[in-house]
C-alpha cells in the first residue's frame, strides 16, 4: 500500500504557544482513520496544516508525495469544523461552484443525497439551520471523488439520528483506494467504522495503531483505551 | 482558474451593485420628471427628490468602499476563507480577482453617476451650446497635441488605473497586516492602514525629490503652449516617474498581501 499522508517532524507554534510538536505520522491509502484527542489537543491544527491553511513552524507534510499546494488541493476534500458557506447563494449555486473548481465533483451524487435528506436545492443557505448547513457541507465534501478526505468534527453539531446517516454517507461514498481521516472526540459513535486510530494530546502524538491491533493485543475497545490514555 | 474566480467575484458583487445603480438611475429620472412638472425649482418635491438622489449617489460611493473591504475580509479571512483557500487556485489569483472586480465597480459606478447627471440636467445644461463646447474642446485637444494625443490619453488612463489599483491594494495589505494579530484584528487593520499610508507618503516624498529638482520651462501663455509644456522631456519624465513610483508601491502592497495570505494565514 502506498502512503497518502506523511508528516515529518511537524511543529506548529502560535506565538509562545506550542500547538503541535514533532509529529511524525504515516497514513496508508484506503484506510478510515480516526484522529482522536481531547478538545484543544491539536487535531484541527494538524488538519489545517495538511490543507495549507497554516504553514508549519518546522517539519514537512507530504500528501501523495507532494507538499501541500494546488496539486494536493485537487486530491483533498476537506470538511472544516466551521460553516464556510456564504449566506447569499442557493444550494444549487454552491454545487455549480464545486463543479467549476473541482474536476472530481459528481453533482448527481450531491443531488441524490440532498433529496434523501429532504433539502431543497433552491433553498438559500441563509435560511437554513446550522445543522442543515453542516449537512449540505458534508454532502458537498463527500460528492467529490477525492483521494484523501479530511473531516473535522463531522458529527459534532448534529443529532444522534443524523449521525448514523452521516457515517453511513461517509462510508458509502468513498472509493476503495481513498483515505478518510475523521477528527472527533465522539469516539463511541465512530469506533465501528475505523480501521486505524491516531491519538494526539497536548500537541504530541500518543499512539498510531490499527484498530485490530488494539483489540487483539490490548483486548480493549478504542473507546476504553481512549479513556485510559486520556484519564484526567 | 482566474477566469472562474472572476466569474464568482462578479456574481457576488453584482447582486449588490446592479440594484443600487438601477435605483440611482430611476431616481435621476424621477428628479427630471419632478423638476419638469414643477414651475419653481425650490418647491418641496423637487428638493426632496434631489436630496434622495444625492443620498443614493453618496451611498454608492460608500458601498464601493464597503464592498471592496467586505469582499476581501469576509470572503478570504473569515469562515468563508476555509472554502476559498482550499480551492485549487493560487493565492495571488484570489487577490487579483478581487482587485480587478473592485476596480471594475468603481469605474462602472463612476460612469453610472455621470449618466444619472446627464438624465437630470439633460436639457438645462446639456443643450446644443454645451455639446458644441464639448466637441470643440475635443477637437482642440487633438489639434494641440496632434500626433502625441494617443500618448497623452494613454498616460492619463495609466495614471487613473494605477492610482486606483494602489489605493485598493493599500487597503488589502492593511487588512492582511491586521490579520497577523490574534485579537482586535479590525482595529489592527486600521492601525496598519495609517502606518502603511504614512510610510508610503514618506516614500513618495523621498522619491519625489528627484523630479522636483528638475526645471520645467513653465511659461504657458496660450493654449498652444500646453502641448509644448506637457511634451517637454522633463515633464514627460515626471509623469512616467510617478506612474512607475505608483506601480512600485502597488507591487509592494501586492507582494506583502500575497506573502501574508500564503505563509501567515491563520483563519479563526
Amino acid at each position: 500500500m502506498s502512503i497518502i499522508l506523511e508528516c515529518k517532524g511537524i511543529t506548529k507554534t502560535f506565538g509562545d504557544k506550542r500547538a503541535l510538536s514533532d509529529i511524525n505520522l504515516q497514513i496508508e491509502q484506503g484506510r478510515i482513520v480516526g484522529l482522536l484527542g481531547p478538545n484543544g489537543s491539536g487535531k484541527t491544527t494538524l488538519i489545517k496544516l495538511i490543507n495549507e491553511l497554516l504553514t508549519p513552524t518546522a517539519g514537512e507534510i507530504r500528501v501523495a508525495g507532494m507538499r501541500p499546494g494546488i496539486e494536493t488541493k485537487k486530491l483533498v476534500s476537506y470538511l472544516p469544523e466551521k460553516t464556510y458557506l456564504n449566506d447569499w447563494m442557493r444550494v444549487h449555486q454552491i454545487i455549480e461552484l464545486f463543479m467549476d473548481f473541482y474536476n472530481d465533483f459528481k453533482p448527481e451524487k450531491a443531488y441524490d443525497m440532498l433529496k434523501r435528506l429532504n433539502i431543497n436545492p433552491n433553498d438559500r443557505l441563509k435560511t437554513m439551520s446550522r445543522g442543515t448547513r453542516e449537512k449540505v457541507q458534508l454532502i458537498l465534501v463527500m460528492s467529490r471523488e477525492a483521494k484523501l478526505y479530511l473531516l473535522d468534527e463531522p458529527i459534532g453539531g448534529v443529532d444522534p439520528a443524523a449521525r448514523d446517516y452521516i457515517l453511513e454517507t461517509i462510508i458509502s461514498n468513498y472509493q476503495e483506494d481513498a483515505t478518510i481521516i475523521i477528527s472527533t472526540h465522539l469516539i463511541s459513535d465512530v469506533e465501528k467504522i475505523l480501521d486505524h486510530i491516531v491519538f494526539i494530546n497536548n500537541g504530541q502524538l500518543v499512539l498510531s495503531s490499527s484498530v485490530d491491533e488494539i483489540r487483539n493485543e490490548k483486548g480493549k475497545s478504542v473507546d476504553a483505551l481512549f479513556r485510559e490514555v486520556f484519564k484526567c | 482558474m482566474l477566469g472562474k474566480l472572476l466569474k464568482y467575484e462578479i456574481k457576488a458583487t453584482a447582486r449588490v451593485f446592479l440594484p443600487l445603480l438601477a435605483v440611482l438611475l430611476v431616481f435621476a429620472g424621477i428628479n427630471r420628471l419632478v423638476s419638469s412638472l414643477s414651475q419653481n425649482p425650490r418647491q418641496a418635491p423637487a428638493i426632496i427628490s434631489m436630496l434622495l438622489y444625492i443620498t443614493i449617489l453618496v451611498g454608492i460611493l460608500v458601498m464601493t468602499l464597503v464592498v471592496m473591504i467586505q469582499r476581501f475580509y469576509k470572503n478570504l479571512l473569515s469562515d468563508e476563507g476555509y472554502l476559498m483557500f482550499t480551492l485549487p487556485a493560487k493565492t495571488w489569483k484570489h487577490i487579483v480577482s478581487k482587485l480587478l472586480i473592485a476596480m471594475l465597480w468603481t469605474a462602472v459606478s463612476g460612469i453610472a453617476a455621470m449618466i444619472s447627471i446627464f438624465i437630470i440636467f439633460d436639457e438645462k445644461i446639456f443643450n446644443v451650446r454645451l455639446m458644441q463646447i464639448i466637441t470643440s474642446s475635443i477637437e482642440e485637444f487633438f489639434r494641440i497635441f496632434g500626433t502625441s494625443s494617443g500618448l497623452v490619453i494613454l498616460e492619463f488612463l495609466l495614471i487613473c488605473i494605477i492610482s486606483l489599483a494602489s489605493k485598493v491594494l493599500l487597503v488589502y495589505a492593511s487588512i492582511a497586516l491586521g490579520h497577523l494579530f490574534n485579537r482586535h484584528r479590525i482595529l489592527a487593520s486600521l492601525g496598519a492602514f495609517i502606518i502603511l499610508n504614512t510610510v508610503s507618503l514618506i516614500f513618495i516624498v523621498i522619491t519625489g525629490m528627484i523630479p522636483a529638482s528638475m526645471n520645467f520651462s513653465a511659461d504657458v501663455n496660450s493654449m498652444n503652449d500646453i502641448s509644448a509644456f506637457v511634451m517637454q522631456p522633463s515633464f514627460q519624465f515626471f509623469i512616467w516617474y510617478n506612474i512607475i513610483i505608483s506601480g512600485l508601491l502597488s507591487t509592494g502592497y501586492f507582494v506583502l498581501t500575497n506573502y501574508i495570505l500564503n505563509k501567515r494565514l491563520n483563519l479563526e
